[in-house]
């Protein structure tokens, strides 16, 4: 009772968008040999079932490398631009710094120690506006090219309506 | 004596013959003559004896000219770095210098520098690629719907929103526990609920309403996956919505404690004004007026709206001052 049906009391047509299903292996032929492209039939599939709607999706990559995020953080702004996708805010925020105190030496001399720091850098960019399979489209693009060492959080807002339950 | 190998060498302007003690020549014309000088040099090196041991040494390859040297300026970068690769100095064309500098010296340069080797780079995605990748992908795309362009109407139509967050991460394993939290967020105003409803829906949650943005907020995690805490959340709803329009009947029992407002009827404030001004009037002049007139009258009301708002906002200057002006019209001082 709580599915998302298509849509009766939206009468632009517009928004009945139907999923693009990917086949997993088509992905790998697309990025070498683009003539292939053209001459094999097209591997997109459309189905029936509707579109979900995302109205925000946040992008938070850290990382121990400020250099790393800022080129990173170009690559994903260029390709969100390139694929039509509205970015509403990039932003840094502040960079945290543990800070760990140890002993130096393996026996006694507790005057002296050593100190060690892990400074983990942030990225955050939020993009607005975005279907399931943009989203699923372009996160896959933007997680595949992930550099090492750096790790990234996707919070997702997902629009949806109960039909039965709204005035 | 020529004799024939078992492998085929492939031959790319360089030879790689094993010269493990065996002695392996190759009868075919394209490697004849590269071999042929390769070995006269390597005999005439070795006078000490040093070719036939166990323990030979390789022969060296001849150093070619980096790959730099035959790139063109409008060549295919993308053919160049069509994915992921570390960094090969004699690939990049670019005078790269990374390191700390000795005293009196300059950052190394890029040939042998292990400093650029470590560093993740980012040449398999230039504009170009970052182009070509896009124009690959954007059939898989779908736009968003043209009607729905400022939050408000997303509102209107879709009030129900669903957050989750998804980690990645490199470790011994892909998964994250904290993947499977759902928080289910709706405002009450977009819920066909009437009064009574309303107000059980909110005795019924507790902690999870927020008044002042008027925002139900479910957050799920009891369940090992995020599709069970998404269907356990909408069945909360679901249950919540049907729970508040039904009435019990030990709902009748609700007493003036439990009410979520202050209301006046029928409360010890009317029944002190109502006397006060009855007794007032019989202390005057003798008219016995009726309890229904009393109420219908303006000062009454003014004092009614007072009282109700100094009980239900928080006590503010304007809130005491318009009791005061009310309790001074009742009593025309």
């Amino acid at each position: 009772m709580y599915f998302q049906g298509p849509k009766p009391c939206l009468s632009h047509t517009k928004y009945n968008v139907t999923r693009c299903h990917l086949p997993l292996k088509a992905s790998t032929s697309y990025f070498h040999t683009a003539t292939v492209f053209k001459s094999t039939p097209s591997l997109i599939t459309v189905t029936e079932e509707p579109d979900t709607l995302f109205q925000k999706v946040s992008i938070l990559v850290k990382c121990h490398d400020r250099a790393v995020l800022d080129s990173y953080e170009l690559f994903a702004t260029m390709a969100a631009n390139e694929l039509g996708i509205t970015i509403s805010k990039v932003y840094e925020p502040p960079k945290a710094i543990d800070r760990l105190t140890l002993l130096k030496s393996i026996h006694i001399f507790k005057k002296h120690r050593v100190q060690y720091e892990m400074r983990t850098h942030y990225r955050c960019i939020e993009l607005s506006h975005l279907t399931g399979c943009t989203a699923q489209a372009y996160l896959e693009y933007v997680q595949r090219n992930l550099p090492e060492g750096v790790a990234m959080e996707v919070t997702k807002v997902q629009s949806t309506a109960l039909l039965t339950y709204s005035k | 004596m020529a004799t024939h190998t078992g492998k085929v060498i492939l031959s790319l302007g360089r030879i790689n013959v094993v010269g493990l003690g065996v002695k392996t020549t190759v009868s075919s014309v394209t490697y004849a003559t590269a071999l042929s000088t390769n070995r006269s040099a390597r005999n005439e090196g070795r006078l000490d004896g040093q070719g036939k041991g166990p323990f030979s040494r390789k022969p060296k390859r001849l150093a070619k000219e980096p790959r730099t040297a035959e790139m063109s300026v409008e060549q295919d970068w993308t053919a160049v770095y069509p994915s992921a690769k570390p960094f090969r100095p004699n690939a990049v064309p670019l005078p790269v210098r990374m390191g700390y500098p000795v005293k009196r010296g300059v950052p190394p340069e890029k040939k042998g520098n292990l400093e650029l080797i470590k560093i993740p780079n980012f040449l398999h995605l230039t504009p170009a690629a970052i182009k070509k990748h896009c124009q690959a992908l954007k059939p898989f795309c779908t736009e968003w719907p043209s009607a729905l362009d400022n939050d408000d109407k997303c509102d209107e139509h879709f009030p129900i929103k669903v957050t989750s967050t998804d980690y990645v991460s490199a470790g011994p394993s892909v998964r994250n526990p904290s993947a499977r939290i759902v928080h289910l967020k709706v405002k009450l105003s977009s819920l066909n609920l009437d009064d009574h409803a309303r107000k059980k829906i909110v005795k019924l949650v507790g902690e999870r309403y927020c008044k002042r943005t008027d925002m139900l907020t479910i957050t799920t995690n009891s369940c090992p996956l995020r599709k069970q805490n998404y269907d356990y959340a909408m069945y909360l709803l679901t249950v919540l919505y049907h729970e508040s329009w039904k009435i019990e009947a030990w709902e009748a029992e609700k007493t003036v404690a439990d009410m979520e407002e202050y209301s006046w009827e029928d409360s010890p404030s009317q029944k002190n004004i109502i006397d006060l001004l009855l007794r007032l009037k019989v202390a005057e002049g003798g008219e016995v007026e009726e309890e229904q007139e009393l109420l219908k009258s303006g000062e009454v009301q003014e004092y009614k709206d007072s009282v109700t708002r100094l009980k239900n906002e928080a006590a503010s200057e304007s809130s005491t001052l318009q009791y005061k002006e009310a309790v001074k019209k009742v009593f025309n001082l």
